[in-house]
């Protein structure tokens, strides 16, 4: 048996290599024929808000929000295999999320390459292939091409093999440089492509969606107080930006308000590439002293900055508040969050903020309150007084010109002073419901102050208004577990659990709080 | 007999399923970690000798490569990987000749003198007839030519196996080695339909390649489960075992499912082979449909879970969550490898919109699954802790009082649950009648009318 074994495996001839090299198996799949694939006739972004931000406006350089994008193009599919790449999509895509629709048959695969054509990964692809180094005689202007292979690009340095021997690229002080035969499959972007088998010659029309990373929106409202105080208009832009390098030209457009949950998942790193940095050996001369190492720093500047998205270049916001412009964005339901059109399509370019108009609303009755939370049991400012806090209270009703859902944002409040309108307060607002109470915060007031006194475990809380006019004034206390209040003047309310003290102080006088802080059951 | 035996030794080597020349498969588990399978055709001389593989993963664990072929024996294995560079190939010709060629600036004569590398520290020293010269000292350009590149020194790490042959030929070999770099997940596509509450649900295998290697045409098997013990090697430090949930993260398996389908298992894995052969290239992110169900019945709800004294000044949203089956006869009739579901919602224009996202675990077949999307815009809760009383020196008395509000046109029932409830402690008056889930938690469901309020209150009575 062992004997008819050997005989069998000596059938076969012997052709004895002494470095023996395995080739990598045939590059089979790379010949599959591109489709033809029109450019998109329609594109929709729809913009979500970084989900980890409750209020405050968008961040330029910080843009965490994401968007669903979907295009539709039309494409022309022969019998057989073939590959339909999609040329355009935003850098910031999460490949996993991508979804085709209208295809008949189905596609048998989905592709993200994200290795990119650059000089480096031209390089690398090189690596053991044929190519051509040039030289240039610095004096004749002669130059000299060499035929040869390159045996490696480790580490930011060439070594090129030719008839002559073994160089380095670059280090000799000679004009050299590489050129390639063809850019080894490589494209200028990550491209998405999908592998497509059609049994018969037809043209389709397919909708691509995916999500995609460096987008974000906040709604950013001005609040203008009337001169008497008591009412205030309110008006608000959707405030929308794309960092990634594509543009959208004449795109619908929404945006959606409410918190969505998202698993931060990490995106497959995108090889941006370099230079050929052409590192060589050390350097040194005779000049150097001391003697320094330079190792091949260049080359490790250029690996960090790999898988790294830049939305560095995003340009300064446009911060034009106009008062009137037409056309708003209109409100609807998406399941459990508002969904905001804008109405005509737009061109959301790269790199590009953009407002539109989102809600203007008029003499929207308001109180202003001021107030201030304190624990019960200690002093909270020894030796003096601190400022009350001023909010302006609404409730989000119809009765109030209201009664809209009002996304998450930015605030900016105004005033009247002398017939000129003068920014007051910046704050920010979180997601608020219909029927739900607004506050905003409006900073402290230097006009009330607050002074405690505590004598064992009686307290007296003093409020003085400095101001021409009466005030609504809440002391909220904060009470330690199994501690309640004895002796209160005046009597105390409840809100949310905790005592809470509602004055009137006329102008120019001091309000007066007092109790005692018992522990017993 | 004979017959036979020669027809064993090539299944051995060769089985029906894989042409003999080139044929690679690949095994990849969900924990970043691949087995290479490749069986090619190598011509080898007899006696002792050196092999070299190209095109494995840049990332090889080389302890686990193993070679096979017929009458060779290992010798040994190697994993080379000093990187070719131009200072390591200065390096390794200190001692050595090199050729030198210097080009005028003002003539663009070249000359050519052969020298020997002293030292290449910090600059290159050489030995050029009698005298010492530091490579170009004086900037003017030098070329210098080696005349081999040294044994060991690779353009990439590269592993090699020094064989004895018993004799010359071509025989059929195959390599197998374990790497990372290669992962999966499946990515679910939910789309729901709020009309009559259902949902079609496309199930994606999601093949990550970041290994540094293309492989070509590729058999490829995705294995639902990784079969490294915590802490082995090549283990990513912090990556959480199989149905860990971080901090605060809410569980999606309501009820685990009994049902068992046809899909192949190893071990308690199961398997999901890839129906064509496919070329993985690196840093390629590849998506293979596996499910794609129409219709199953999803469940839309709204839950609110309260910490135990958790109290706020204003409202909190309550989550929006979806829940539907796995089952064959009322769900979606599969095992469900870990990955993340995304839920889409048609706009009024009909076009598909995303609602929000949620992680799953590896799911059997028959399991109830309820999914968090997002917060609810209109449905929120304020919970209070309306008054602490201390009962004796032990014990406490604590009054809670929840208050739902909707702004949407239709009435919603909310889950309310209310944790941390521990220990000896009971509910000793409630507005509304609880289900105790557990000892730690009680569950209320509340009805809120459209756009209304409803205020749910309950005592507790505990020892803490």
């Amino acid at each position: 048996m062992a004997a008819r074994r050997l005989r069998w495996l000596l059938v076969s001839s012997a052709a004895s290599i002494a470095g023996l090299v395995l080739p990598a198996p045939s590059e089979s799949q790379n010949s599959i024929p591109d489709a033809q694939t029109d450019a998109p006739s329609a594109v929709s972004v729809t913009l979500y808000r970084d989900p980890y931000r409750a209020s405050g406006s968008i961040m330029l350089d910080r843009l965490n929000g994401f968007a669903l994008i979907t295009e539709t193009r039309a494409v022309h599919l022969k019998v057989g295999d073939q590959r339909l790449r999609f040329e355009g999509v935003a850098d910031g895509i999460e490949p996993e999320s991508a979804i085709l629709t209208g295809l008949e048959d189905g596609s048998l695969e989905k592709n993200r390459d994200a290795a990119v054509l650059s000089p480096s990964a031209l390089v690398a692809a090189a690596v053991g292939k044929p190519l051509v180094l040039a030289r240039t005689n610095p004096r004749t202007g002669r130059v000299e091409r060499v035929s040869g292979t390159v045996e490696s690009d480790a580490q930011g340095g060439v070594i090129f093999k030719s008839e002559q021997g073994i160089e380095a690229l670059r280090c000799s002080g000679l004009p050299e440089t590489l050129s390639f035969e063809g850019t080894a499959g490589l494209r200028s972007h990550p491209t998405l492509s999908v592998r497509v088998r059609s049994r018969r010659e037809l043209s389709a029309t397919l909708t691509l969606s995916y999500l995609a990373r460096g987008f974000d929106w906040a709604a950013d409202y001005t609040a203008t107080l009337a001169t008497d105080g008591r009412s205030m208009d309110l008006g608000a832009w959707i405030t929308l930006a794309n960092g990634n390098g594509t543009g959208f030209p004449e795109a619908h457009t929404q945006v959606v308000a409410g918190r969505v949950n998202r698993e931060n998942g990490e995106v497959e790193p995108i090889d941006v590439g370099g230079p050929i940095v052409a590192t060589c050996w050390p350097r040194g001369s005779t000049s150097d002293i001391p003697m320094q190492l330079q190792f091949a720093l260049a080359g490790a500047d250029a690996l960090k900055k790999r898988g790294v998205m830049n939305y560095s270049a995003v340009a300064p916001m446009a911060a034009a508040l106009r008062e009137v412009s037409p056309p708003r964005a209109q409100q609807e339901q998406l399941g459990d969050l508002k969904l905001y059109r804008i109405p005509e399509p737009t061109t959301l370019a790269s790199r590009q903020s953009k407002q539109v108009r989102l809600m203007d609303r008029a003499a929207i009755p308001v109180a202003v309150v001021y107030g201030l939370e304190l624990e019960a049991s200690e002093n909270p400012h020894v030796g003096g007084a601190m400022p009350a806090s001023r909010y302006l209270r609404t409730m989000n009703t119809d009765a109030n010109h209201l009664g809209i859902p009002l996304p998450s944002g930015h605030i900016q409040v105004f005033a009247y002073r002398q017939g000129r309108r003068l920014l007051e307060r910046e704050s920010n607002l979180r997601d608020l419901a219909r029927d739900e109470q607004v506050e905003i915060d409006l900073g402290p007031s230097s006009d009330v102050q607050v002074g405690a006194t505590s004598t064992g475990r009686r307290h007296r809380i003093e409020i003085s208004n400095a101001r021409a006019a009466a005030i609504a004034f809440e002391l909220k206390l904060r009470l330690p577990d199994g501690m309640r209040l004895a002796d209160a003047n005046p009597a105390p309310g409840t809100k949310n659990g905790r005592p809470i003290f509602t004055l009137h102080i006329p102008p120019r006088s001091v309000g007066v709080v007092s109790y005692r802080t018992s522990s017993s059951p | 007999m004979l017959f036979t035996a020669r027809c064993l030794w090539l299944a051995l080597l060769a089985p029906a399923a894989y042409p003999a020349d080139s044929s690679l498969s690949i095994t990849i588990y969900t924990d970043d970690l691949a087995l290479v399978q490749e069986r090619r055709d190598i011509d080898v001389k007899g006696g002792r000798q050196r092999i070299e593989f190209e095109g494995v993963s840049a990332q090889i664990r080389p302890e686990t490569v193993s070679l096979t072929a017929g009458d060779i024996s290992i010798v040994e294995q190697n994993f080379d990987f000093d990187l070719l560079t131009p200072a390591k190939l200065m390096e390794k010709a200190v001692g050595r000749e090199v050729t030198i060629v210097r080009v005028n600036p003002a003539t663009g004569a070249e000359t050519r003198e052969q020298a020997e590398v002293l030292a290449a520290n910090g600059g290159v020293v050489l030995k050029i007839g009698q005298r010492i010269e530091v490579l170009r000292d004086d900037g003017l350009p030098v070329r210098v030519i080696f005349d081999k590149v040294p044994d060991n020194l690779r353009a990439r790490p590269t592993l090699s196996v020094t064989i004895d042959a018993a004799h010359a030929g071509t025989r059929p070999a195959s390599l197998s080695y374990l790497t990372p770099g290669l992962g999966w997940n499946a990515d679910y596509v939910a789309l729901y339909n709020e009309a009559d509450g259902k949902i079609d649900v496309q199930g994606w295998i999601t093949l990550t390649n970041s290994s540094g290697t293309t492989y070509e045409s590729a058999q490829t098997l995705l294995v639902a489960g990784s079969p490294r013990q915590a802490g082995s090697p090549g283990q990513q430090f912090g990556s959480p075992p199989n149905g860990w949930h971080p901090p605060g993260r809410r569980p999606t398996l309501e009820q685990a499912g009994t049902e068992s389908g046809s899909r192949e298992r190893l071990g308690d894995f199961y398997l999901y082979p890839l129906a064509e052969r496919t070329t993985i290239a690196n840093l390629q992110t590849k998506q293979v449909g596996f499910l794609d169900v129409h219709g199953v019945p999803a469940e839309h709800g709204y839950e609110f879970q309260n910490h135990w004294l958790g109290t706020s000044d204003q409202p909190q949203s309550a989550k929006s969550t979806y829940r539907f089956s796995t089952s064959a006869h009322a769900g979606l009739g599969d095992q469900l490898p870990a990955g993340i579901l995304r839920f889409y919602m048609r706009d009024k224009r009909g076009e598909p919109q995303f609602i929000g996202e949620s992680r799953i675990d590896h799911t059997p077949m028959g399991s109830t699954l309820s999914l968090a999307t997002g917060d609810a815009f209109d449905v929120k809760v304020k919970a209070v802790v309306d008054k602490r009383t201390r009962i004796d020196e032990r014990d406490w008395k604590t009054d809670m009082r929840y208050e739902l509000s909707n702004a949407l046109p239709r009435p919603v029932a909310v889950t309310l649950r209310q944790d941390g409830l521990w220990g000896d402690s009971r509910i000793s008056a409630e507005s509304e009648k609880s289900t105790r889930l557990s000892a730690d938690t009680a569950e209320w469901t509340v009805s809120v009318p459209a756009n209304g309020r409803t205020v749910l209150t309950a005592s507790f009575d505990t020892r803490f």
